[in-house]
């Protein structure tokens, strides 16, 4: 069970939903369409400084 | 488990890896099973990490457990994260699994399975490994700097500036190499272009989607897009047998190249949830999924393996690039063995998770093994094909010939034995129109991965599926790399464009945004361009070069890191990075050499400028050889300064005419230690 969790919890991380579920929860908001856009012009602005993906 | 047991079961490992390499090194004339490959590896990567790694972990770098991690300190729910250990190790290797490690490999082939096998795992055990391992530690100590700030800091202004170029240099390489690749498997493939031009439509929608209908849910919306790209490969079957359809999916190489840059300028320009996060979400579901697939898929079937250990090309005279196989297997090879790219990687996002130093080890050497049980498993997939039919894909028609008979006798004669008709019935069950001078990589381990899969799950009928498959995922992640490097390129134009006028360095002015998108993308359109017209089928130029940019990327990363670990006063260890460093430094100044000034026309940038000159030939080949030459140099001469300044500092420092000083973040204490025991 536990080797589940941590399976889902990594595809989470690189699915970026846990930074999805970190960033309602830090700025106290719920799951929604105004609150996913405000996270993905947050999180655009990481993606455009880093390789996110490499060759 | 006791510690004599232990040690018998290490003794055990060591012993059967041992077996497997001497299998696969000693065995001629005779096929060997590909599991003799992947036992090697999976036996070398154990004892090295337990180890190897563990060695560097104790005597050099002193991982503390009890010292707080940026992500502990810094933490703000956004950047800084301390993470379960598993987690940032899936993160990090999705991250670093590219489509290097399946190409280089299958290029490197054509000089049997031994030398490219061999170097792939030492390579990694010695040098990416170590590489990827000591930078994300160095950039834990120091708050998740990048390797740019860590190169201007450590080593001085000289070496920040250096860095900056070399990144943004081998960028536009790597860019152009990765394009050409897609280039060369789509085209006159209109199976295959109609499959890769749905998932940017379908890429639309998953955004939309996640905006709109269920945001946040990405994993969800992944799994429904990779639903979609299986129809969408059904669908290039149907587009391929109608006519009416599949004449406006048949395009030429020409044709392709533009519509790729146009897609590279589009995906920088647009908003990033609306075409790159969807198509990168879609492209990291399908290569987890593909990967794990075709792992299982080696082992379960077992395949033997068709090349021979070593070929004739191992002189230099080989179709799919040209060039002895010192030092030109191991730049070819590069990111299954070390690659540069990772030390941007590792000094990213990654140190910016990492909960505890000594999660380092698992992480920043761990992940890099996996990658290179990848490159093992493209190895294999070429191998598995018979030689004649892997150099009838990889050969450009340059050399072996325009017309199929002309081609299929041309490498006959070589030794490797093919048909023309034995080809183009391979290429009717793959559903292509031809499988001739289909160079650059992916077609060959394309073919590799649906005979190995239809072998059993199948069988021929499905045949064509795998293939077209096999050839989405390569060419669906070799796009994401393209448009994230080109969004990256594009910020990285704009931050320095911003400090001679304000505005351009604006990420969110719309002019400047257009200006420095249509920047990056004339830049590497350029080179790709360049390798569309090229009568040598471009690989044979691009792919060299970028392995020399790579590398010399990665002697960047471990100038760094010497330099670091001398101002730790741990010098008696340096040369875990220095050694790896010496070679790097040998294999590329080399290659260097050989591409500009070799005699050879097919290996020498100069000479084959001199030889189109000689025979009047056209004007643009003979100044674009000239150029390579010239990007060559200023690589060589960028690695040359930074190596200098770094020597300068290592000599400062050990003559005690300099103090050695680190920019570490000062020690804290971790509470996480405290919590967790």
């Amino acid at each position: 069970m536990k080797f589940f969790r941590t399976i889902l919890a990594a595809l989470k991380e690189i699915f970026e939903e846990s930074a999805y579920e970190r960033f309602c929860s830090r700025e106290k908001v719920e799951v929604s369409r105004e609150s996913y856009a405000s996270f993905v012009r947050e999180s655009s602005e990481a993606r455009n400084k880093h390789l996110v993906r490499c060759c | 488990m006791k510690p004599s047991l232990r040690v018998l079961l290490w003794i055990a490992i060591a012993l059967l890896g041992a077996l497997a390499v001497a299998t696969i090194a000693l065995h001629r004339g005779e096929q060997i099973n590909a599991l003799w490959l992947v036992t090697a590896a999976v036996c070398t990567y154990a004892v090295g990490y337990r180890f190897y790694s563990k060695y560097i972990a104790a005597k050099l770098l002193a991982l503390d457990a009890h010292r707080a991690t940026p992500a502990e300190r810094l933490e703000n729910g956004r950047d800084f994260v301390p993470t379960n250990k598993w987690v940032v190790f899936g993160h990090h290797f999705a991250a670093i699994a590219g489509p290097g490690p399946l190409v280089g490999p299958v290029l490197a082939a054509q000089f049997g399975y031994l030398p490219g096998t061999l170097w792939i795992i030492v390579g990694a055990v010695f040098g990416g490994c170590v590489q990827d391992f000591v930078i994300l530690l160095f950039s834990v100590r120091r708050d998740g700097k990048s390797l740019t700030e860590m190169a201007k800091e450590e080593i001085g202004p000289v070496g920040g500036l250096v860095a900056y170029g070399s990144v943004i240099s081998i960028l536009i390489i790597l860019l152009a190499v990765c394009a050409l690749i897609v280039v060369n498997a789509l085209k006159q493939s209109p199976w295959g272009a109609f499959t890769i031009a749905m998932t940017i439509p379908i890429a639309l929608l998953m955004g939309v989607y996640l905006r709109r209908l269920r945001p946040g849910r990405v994993l969800e919306t992944s799994a429904i897009g990779f639903v979609l790209v299986l129809a969408a490969i059904w669908g290039g079957q149907w587009a391929s047998q109608t006519p009416a359809v599949g004449k406006y999916f048949t395009l030429t190489a020409p044709a392709l190249a533009i519509a790729i840059i146009v897609y590279g300028f589009a995906a920088s320009a647009l908003p990033v949830w609306l075409l790159l996060a969807p198509r990168d979400y879609l492209s990291t579901f399908v290569k987890l999924g593909t990967i794990g697939l075709l792992a299982l898929g080696i082992v379960a079937m077992h395949p033997m393996l068709h090349m021979p250990a070593l070929t004739r090309f191992i002189d230099g005279t080989g179709p799919v690039f040209a060039g002895k196989l010192f030092p030109f297997a191991f730049i070819t090879i590069a990111c299954g063995a070390i690659s540069g790219f990772h030390s941007l990687i590792s000094s990213g996002t990654t140190p910016k998770l990492i909960r505890r130093e000594t999660e380092i080890r698992m992480v920043g050497y761990g992940a890099m093994l996996c990658e290179s049980l990848v490159a093992i498993m493209a190895t294999v997939a070429a191998c598995v094909l018979d030689p004649g039919t892997y150099f009838a894909i990889n050969s450009p028609a340059g050399i072996a010939g325009q017309l199929p008979e002309t081609a299929a006798r041309t490498i006959s004669g070589w030794g490797f034995p093919v048909t023309a008709s034995g080809m183009q019935a391979l290429a009717h069950s793959v559903g292509e129109q031809t499988l001739f001078n289909r160079t650059g990589g992916a077609p060959a381990f394309a073919v590799g991965m649906a005979h190995i899969f239809s072998s059993s799950l199948g069988g021929q009928a499905v045949m064509a599926l795998w293939y077209h498959f096999a050839l989405m995922f390569e060419a669906l992640f070799i796009l994401t790399v393209l448009d994230a490097g080109t969004r990256v390129g594009r910020f990285m134009i704009q931050d320095a464009l911003g400090h001679v006028w304000k505005p351009l360095g604006r990420t969110s002015w719309y002019p400047s945004i257009l200006t420095t998108s249509g920047l990056i993308c004339a830049a590497w359109g350029y080179f790709l361009w360049q390798g569309v017209r090229d009568p040598l089928g471009g690989i044979n130029s691009l792919w060299p070069l970028f392995g020399i940019a790579n590398q010399l990327l990665a002697a960047v990363a471990l100038c760094v890191a010497t330099t670091i670990i001398i101002k730790m006063h741990r010098a008696k260890y340096a040369l875990v990075t220095l050694a790896p460093l010496a070679w790097l430094v040998t294999v590329t100044f080399t290659a260097s050499w050989h591409k500009v000034f070799d005699s050879d026309p097919r290996i020498g940038f100069l000479a084959q400028a001199r030889q189109l000159a000689a025979a009047g030939g056209n004007a643009r080949l003979i100044f674009n050889n000239r150029l390579d030459a010239v990007v060559t140099g200023v690589l060589i001469v960028m690695v040359t300064l930074i190596l200098l300044e770094s020597a300068r500092q290592w000599l400062d420092i050990l003559s005690g005419r300099k103090a050695a000083r680190v920019s570490e973040t000062p020690f804290v204490v971790t509470r996480l230690a405290e919590e967790q025991g």
